[in-house]
């Protein structure tokens, strides 16, 4: 299976590409969006669904999401992740607080 | 820890109807007449439509409060006790409403998903502070027009390092210079941390296909 629908691959495509787009890329980056990476990855996903030849398309295409997946995670965390949420997330509150806590 | 060292120290003397340690609660007809009902109406509107309430797992009647708050201040994240509260006296319009929800609804999952030291380490809250001004719509660019900011390239960034130093400063106790150079030091990091859209959304398209890649996320990450 590919990561994505192919038609998600051409959703993201059009949606880079929309003048509301790209005017909120220059607002944000002061840069012009890059959008043809969700164009080929379209195009190997495509290929991938025919079956015919597809092993190098997928890998083109999984390479291709791995680095996104990299671009998302390219800094150093300020806080260190949990592995649980917090204990007290869901416990009632208390009416009467102690006046030391 | 003393009362008077919370207050002044943690922001809580915005929230004068927390900070007495005891809640109150106000007869049937004070909720149903006042700024308590119209805050609880437009939060359940908010919460219904809004587009990131399903990435926390919240419900309406123990996480979120509707309160007097003093000042402009439109809500906050009480870590002590896991709510959001919402400024009834301060939010009049349903879009405000749902902004300030998605602002609060940030650090909640920065509370649920990470050791945020809310207290104590500022570069935390700093950080938390930016990625709500970031990825709320806070700094929308028709937000700022309504404020009068008027900037285009690159001016996102400007609002989310204003607005993140405005909130630190109201509830914290540190002067202003202090305060910009946390933010300068963890700017880069913090900005570019989408989670858990993995996009800046500025609209509801990007709303749409961010939910669209949290359901998808199975299929996704067992397919890479």
């Amino acid at each position: 299976q590919t990561p994505r629908a192919c038609s998600d691959y051409w959703s993201e495509y059009r949606h880079c590409r929309s003048l509301w787009n790209r005017f909120h890329h220059y607002y944000t980056y002061g840069t012009s969006p890059s959008c043809y990476q969700w164009k080929e990855d379209y195009y190997n996903c495509k290929a991938c669904e025919k079956s015919t030849g597809g092993e190098a398309k997928q890998e083109a295409l999984q390479r291709s999401e791995r680095n996104r997946v990299a671009e998302q995670r390219k800094f150093s965390p300020v806080w260190e992740l949990r592995r649980d949420p917090p204990s007290d997330w869901h416990l009632p509150l208390n009416h009467e607080k102690p006046q030391d806590s | 820890m003393g009362q008077t060292k919370q207050e002044e120290e943690y922001g809580y003397d915005l929230f004068p109807e927390r900070n007495a340690g005891k809640y109150k609660k106000g007869s049937v007809a004070e909720s149903l007449l006042t700024f308590n009902h119209k805050c609880q109406v437009m939060l359940q509107l908010a919460v219904e439509t809004s587009d990131t309430s399903y990435l926390v797992g919240l419900f309406k009647d123990r996480h979120f409060a509707c309160e007097d708050c003093d000042g402009t201040v439109s809500g906050g994240f009480d870590a002590a006790t896991s709510q959001i509260v919402l400024c009834q006296n301060n939010i009049h319009q349903q879009s405000h409403m749902n902004r300030v929800v998605t602002h609060e609804l940030i650090h909640a999952f920065d509370h649920c998903r990470a050791h945020v030291d809310w207290f104590n380490n500022f570069r935390h809250l700093a950080c938390s502070e930016i990625r709500a001004a970031n990825l709320s719509g806070d700094c929308s660019f028709s937000n700022e027009v309504a404020r009068f900011h008027f900037g285009m390239k690159q001016h996102h960034q400007e609002c989310v390092r204003g607005r993140a130093l405005r909130s630190i400063l109201a509830v914290r106790k540190i002067n202003r210079q202090a305060a910009e150079k946390i933010v300068d030091e963890v700017f880069d990091t913090c900005f570019n941390d989408h989670a858990p859209f993995g996009r800046i959304p500025h609209g509801k398209k990007d709303a749409k296909f961010a939910h669209r890649d949290y359901e998808n996320r199975n299929r996704y990450y067992a397919n890479l």
